[in-house]
């Protein structure tokens, strides 16, 4: 276990230092981005620009480039970005907690929300309303997330904002929960419906073919022929079962919301969290933020993955031997 | 993940029969031929019997008489005119004055067209890897699983985002080959490899429980090569897989497409397509709605279809399988 | 996501001009000014710089105004007077002597720099000020390269620039031209010129209490990026002639990262009494509508247009770029910018007095604009237009490939590059497209400003070239050149105004299409508003009526 566990640390930071050298050589190729440029602003001489080059080390090998920035970000701390010469790692910081806390929100609602329709759906397999929750469900998961964003945005906040029922609803931005938790919560609940409505149906449709995998295998039926109430059967044996695919997906699935899915719903609701960070850094073609932001978000990725498949191993013990 | 057992070679037959036992996926597939006919054949259909505007046609100056009344297609204060029920402009115009319906037919060509090639790219990509991978085993794995790992790695967005900015200033130019930076290639090349992981993979895993089944083993054994064996006998039988992810991944990217657009970086201007159909009416969203609301509607329209379908037929062909692809 | 062209000017600065109507630029006759009270404000995100070195956008410039001063300023005051010059820390307009070449000013004694430094402002703290900027990267260097020995200071030859002579102990500072330049008060009227204390490291320090000084009525207590700015009373300032305003409210609070949607429901709700940035373009009709006396439209010195590059077919040919300006519907693109601009066809805008004169050299005429294309002989020739991506000038630039194809020009596409790189890459001559769309904010309102930067065909350079038409008219350069030794005054305007028609109609390297003007939307209780082209509104003029 502890060997399996530290191979995959060294897979992370193999696959961290990988991406990073990726994003650089990217960046560093594309023409037009030449950030002394945007340094030197309207009226720049060629003097200028030379001195900005030689202050900034664009005049160094890439390699000698990409050892500076990896040493400003994770030695020195200091990394300061292209576009408006801010310091990178607090705008950062400022930013996780934004973030955190509208994926965690969200998680919760779709994870209730998607496990209750997917049992519903999976007792009543085959009947009208197995069928109805499934279309629905599948109609969560087409929607496009910010163009549900942009459009409940506009009509709750704005078209219908006089209506008593919507007028509580801000038209975005974020209050921190330690300042005010309830306009914190008021502030996210459109966010939080956005970004569960697009994953509700997809659970949905995991916890009921599992469900439906589950009812049939032996153990539940012994339990049943033991005399355990169905209910009872239900709760004790089948959903803790059925549960585990949902666990590693849920792995897969938040790191993949906070590692990148928020780049689309963050500007839309101006939450300025670390997707919108990491949105206007791409935009901005804005090195620095950028390979940060996208060290954090595969960081993610990879470490939700790593613990997801920690916990099916713990889940499931069948499969530790394999 | 996918611990699908192979499916037989009457797979196909039954997976049909019971697709037809399957209300929602005829209802999707109708659908979805209808989106498709209103697209394609539609579309110039309409522009020459309804309504002579073409998708690029603008009107700022223009006015049309309504109810006796002269109507500007665009104010002064440049708000164009909304839906009503009328040949032309039967949506609405957008800021250049355009006609809005006329421009979401064509700009579904394009959705769909992105969609469907990026999606049969990667699944050709994917399934080349994967079996190649498998079967090969060795260095050969190792290599692509790293491979794929690291794509699978980065957040998805910021993958395409980087590689179209990094296309989009001057083009890709690989030897010969030279596509320019406005070219549709370069959004349909970006979503195909954005997604090959999320198919190669699964697709890996089947073939390598393949490899250890004895009819694989009876080939080697009567002596065909790595190449037939890989052509003739794994392709076949991971081929109800890769056609289930084909219809979900076309799912997948068009939502892409649009979300690539909505970040400026997908389908570039001029050629409408859904995806950037919303990114500029977003911009007026409040004196002109209908510009945003009306391609999200067909985008959903389509994607469900898309996925019921897709769902149905992982339902007929591979109970047991569980794709998804978080958009 | 694009950002909005309108409300974003980075990179460009706006000055305001009062463009004659004294009542659309200074809003609010509720009475007297009242002192007093905490301003309300929001900016999207941060101002590009609160260092007067360093920082060259409306926002910056909009705060340093309120913070610090320098040698000169353009009146503070709204309506067609804006680029008026006057002196500010000098006791009076310089003295200009040897031909032009040389300004010698005298520096009032009793302007105290605030906490920490709290001393007198000398004549040595503006000479370290510009030789400061050599050293820090700065954007404005461009404006004093004209002054004797910056060029050997440039290259660190020299200790101090020559052609700068201070002398705390007589109070006095000349500053020695290469060249004569009606145009170097301007220059000593913007921020990089302001006064800062010697010894200021070589950074910025923006985010350094320390050193982030003031002059004005206001300092920056504190400023923390992305989340908020405070400004508060400078207890060193005094008023040291009638005209230096002297602060109404207490104090400024703005908050960083309200978007203009956020701004607009804040306002209304009673939030927000002031938003730096201009109200999106959809919403401004309804809201003028439902507060008239709390909507305003200002009217900005700049110029919006698209910019043939005359070294690339077919835009090589005079009657192709004549074409284009034939093919253009003026009232169609200002329809684009949200009905917000004034359609013109002329260089400089309306704000700069009497150098702006209005020419109709090119009516909206598409057979006309079809037919010289054919005489060109460039039918069918492919044209690439680029645009940036901040809204609406994508709309503008496919409006403009409607019109290029119409005349028989054969469109290849058009491309959208994010606003923050786009301008850098039109001013380098390998990223110069065939035809892009361009703007200008001026830098100090004056017609130098427009001409000498974007025509003058001497100052084509590889990188950094302001030129983007690459005009390069020998006639036109020379006009030019004659023009900038002119005193400030109506012969000069007069002669800006007879370059601007002759460039459109010998050369006509642009299609100008609009001036831009500035949507603003306020709370009821803020008044005072004045709108100046280099500083948007006056800060220390703002007023809160007691609820």
């Amino acid at each position: 276990m502890v060997r399996l566990l530290l191979g995959r640390l060294a897979g992370l930071v193999a696959v961290l230092v990988a991406i990073s050298v990726m994003v650089f050589v990217i960046f560093n190729v594309i023409p037009g981005g030449d950030p002394a440029l945007r340094l030197a602003g309207r009226h720049p001489t060629q003097q200028n620009i030379r001195q900005i080059r030689h202050d900034w080390g664009f005049d160094q090998p890439l390699y000698t480039q990409y050892f500076d920035m990896m040493n400003h970000l994770f030695i020195e701390r200091d990394l300061i970005s292209y576009q408006d010469q801010t310091p990178v790692l607090p705008a950062i910081r400022r930013g996780i907690p934004r973030t955190l806390s509208l994926a965690i929100g969200a998680a919760l609602i779709w994870m209730i929300f998607g496990i209750t329709i997917g049992v519903l759906s999976g007792l009543y397999q085959g009947r009208w309303l197995d069928r109805v929750l499934t279309v629905v469900a599948l109609a969560g998961v087409s929607i496009p997330i910010f163009w549900l964003g942009a459009v409940l945005l506009y009509l709750l906040t704005y078209k219908y904002h006089s209506w008593p029922v919507f007028s509580w609803i801000p038209p975005g931005g974020y209050v921190p929960f330690t300042q005010d938790p309830a306009g914190w919560a008021t502030h996210l609940f459109l966010p939080w419906i956005t970004l569960a409505v697009v994953s509700i149906g997809f659970y949905a449709r995991v916890v009921r073919n599992s469900l439906l995998d589950t009812r049939h295998q032996d153990y539940v039926r012994t339990a049943k022929a033991k005399g355990l109430s169905p209910s009872r059967v239900l709760v004790r044996h089948t959903l803790r079962t059925c549960l585990i695919p949902v666990v590693t997906l849920f792995g897969l699935d938040f790191g993949a919301v906070v590692g990148g899915t928020v780049i689309l719903i963050e500007p839309i609701f101006g939450l300025e969290g670390v997707g919108q960070y990491a949105q206007e850094s791409v935009a901005h073609l804005d090195l620095p933020p950028l390979m940060a932001l996208t060290l954090y978000g595969a960081f993610f990725v990879v470490f939700f993955n790593m613990l997801a498949d920690l916990t099916y191993l713990w889940l499931d013990p069948r499969s530790r031997t394999t | 993940m996918i611990d699908a057992p192979p499916v037989a070679a009457g797979g196909f037959r039954t997976a049909l029969r019971r697709l037809r036992r399957n209300p929602a996926a005829i209802v999707s597939a109708i659908v979805l031929l209808m989106i498709v006919f209103a697209c394609f054949p539609g579309a110039p259909l309409w522009v020459s019997h309804a309504c002579n505007h073409g998708p690029s046609d603008q009107n700022i100056q223009g006015t049309i008489t309504e109810n006796g009344h002269k109507v500007p297609v665009v104010r002064n204060d440049g708000t164009p005119i909304g839906p009503g029920l009328r040949a032309c402009y039967l949506l609405g115009a957008d800021s250049n004055g355009r006609d809005l319906f006329v421009r979401i037919l064509y700009g579904g060509r394009i959705s769909l067209e992105v969609g469907f090639i990026s999606a049969i790219v990667c699944v050709t990509v994917a399934l080349v890897l994967g079996i190649l991978s498998a079967y090969a085993g060795g260095v050969t794995d190792s290599a692509i699983s790293r491979l794929l790992d690291l794509i699978w790695s980065f957040p998805v967005y910021l993958l395409a985002v980087a590689l179209a900015t990094a296309f989009a200033v001057h083009g890709i130019a690989v030897g010969p080959i030279h596509v320019a930076s406005t070219s549709l290639a370069i959004p349909i090349v970006v979503i195909a490899i954005v997604y090959v992981p999320y198919v190669a993979r699964p697709i890996r895993g089947q073939v390598l429980s393949l490899r250890r089944m004895e009819f694989i083993e009876a080939a080697v054994a009567s002596g065909a090569g790595p190449v037939k064996i890989m052509l003739a006998e794994l392709l076949p039988n991971v081929a109800s897989m890769a056609l289930v992810f084909l219809t979900l991944i076309v799912a997948t990217n068009i939502l892409t497409e649009a979300a690539l657009s909505f970040l400026g970086v997908g389908v570039p201007l001029l050629t409408p397509s859904w995806g950037n159909i919303i990114e500029q009416g977003y911009q007026t969203i409040v004196t002109a709605p209908w510009l945003t609301i009306a391609p999200g509607l067909a985008i959903m329209i389509t994607v469900v279809s898309l996925n019921v379908l897709g769902d149905a037929l992982r339902d007929a062909l591979d109970p047991h399988a569980r794709l998804r692809i978080r958009n | 996501m694009r950002r909005i062209l309108i409300s974003v000017a980075v990179l460009l600065l706006a000055v305001s001009a009062g463009c004659g109507s004294g009542s659309s630029s200074s809003a609010g006759s509720a009475g007297a000014p009242v002192d007093g009270g905490t301003l309300r404000g929001a900016i999207p995100d941060n101002p590009d710089h609160l260092d007067t070195g360093i920082s060259f956008a409306v926002e910056g410039w909009e705060l340093l105004e309120a913070t610090n001063n320098g040698l000169l300023t353009f009146k503070k005051a709204g309506g067609g007077q804006q680029s008026v010059i006057e002196p500010d820390i000098a006791t009076a307009m310089p003295v200009v002597t040897d031909n032009g070449r040389t300004y010698t000013f005298q520096v009032r004694k009793n302007v105290m720099f605030s906490p920490p430094v709290n001393r007198a402002v000398r004549p040595s703290d503006f000479q370290y000020a510009i030789e400061r900027l050599f050293h820090v990267g700065s954007p404005g260097v461009g404006f004093y390269t004209n002054i004797v020995g910056a060029d050997a200071y440039a290259a660190h030859h020299a200790s101090h620039i020559s052609g700068i002579v201070a002398n705390d102990k007589t109070g006095t500072i000349a500053f020695h031209l290469v060249k004569p330049d009606g145009a170097f008060l301007d220059d000593m009227a913007i921020p990089f010129a302001f006064a800062v204390p010697t010894g200021m490291p070589y950074k910025d320090i923006s985010t350094d209490p320390q050193w982030r000084v003031a002059t004005g009525p206001y300092m920056v207590k504190t400023y923390t990026p992305k989340q908020q700015i405070v400004l508060v009373r400078n207890p060193n300032f005094h008023q040291w002639t009638a005209a230096s305003p002297k602060g109404h409210v207490n104090e400024v609070d703005i908050t960083i990262g309200t978007t203009p949607e956020q701004a607009v429901n804040e306002t209304i709700d009673g939030q927000l009494d002031w938003y730096m940035e201009a109200v999106p373009p959809d919403r401004f009709t309804a809201l003028r509508a439902q507060y008239p006396k709390q909507t305003f439209l200002f009217p900005r010195n700049n110029v919006t247009y698209f910019s043939m590059n005359t070294r690339k077919p077919p835009f090589d040919k005079l009657a192709v770029r004549q074409a284009v300006n034939y093919a253009i519907d003026r009232n169609a693109l200002v329809k684009i910018f949200g009905g917000q601009g004034i359609p013109s066809e002329t260089v400089l805008p309306p704000g700069f007095g009497s150098s702006y004169q209005e020419h109709h050299l090119y009516p909206h005429d598409l057979a006309k604009a079809k037919q010289l294309i054919q005489q060109a002989g460039a039918t069918g020739a492919s044209v690439q237009i680029w645009t940036t991506n901040a809204d609406p000038a994508p709309k503008a630039a496919e409006y403009l490939a409607s019109a290029l194809s119409q005349i028989g020009l054969n469109v290849t596409g058009v491309k959208a590059v994010d606003d923050s790189v786009y301008w850098d890459t039109l001013l380098t001559q390998s990223g110069d497209p065939q035809i892009a769309f361009n703007h200008f904010d001026q830098d100090f309102p004056e017609g130098e400003d427009f001409i000498d930067t974007t025509l003058n065909g001497e100052h084509i350079v590889n990188v950094g070239n302001n030129d983007v038409s690459n005009t390069d008219d020998p006639t036109l350069n020379a006009m030019i050149d004659r023009t900038k030794l002119m005193p400030l005054g109506a012969a000069r305007n007069a002669q800006w105004a007879k370059i601007d028609a002759y460039f459109m109609q010998h050369d006509a390297g642009w299609a100008p299409f609009l001036h831009l003007e500035q949507a603003t939307f306020v709370s009821p209780r803020l008044h005072g508003l004045i709108f100046t082209g280099s500083y948007f509104e006056l800060i220390p003029e703002m007023w809160l009526s007691k609820q």
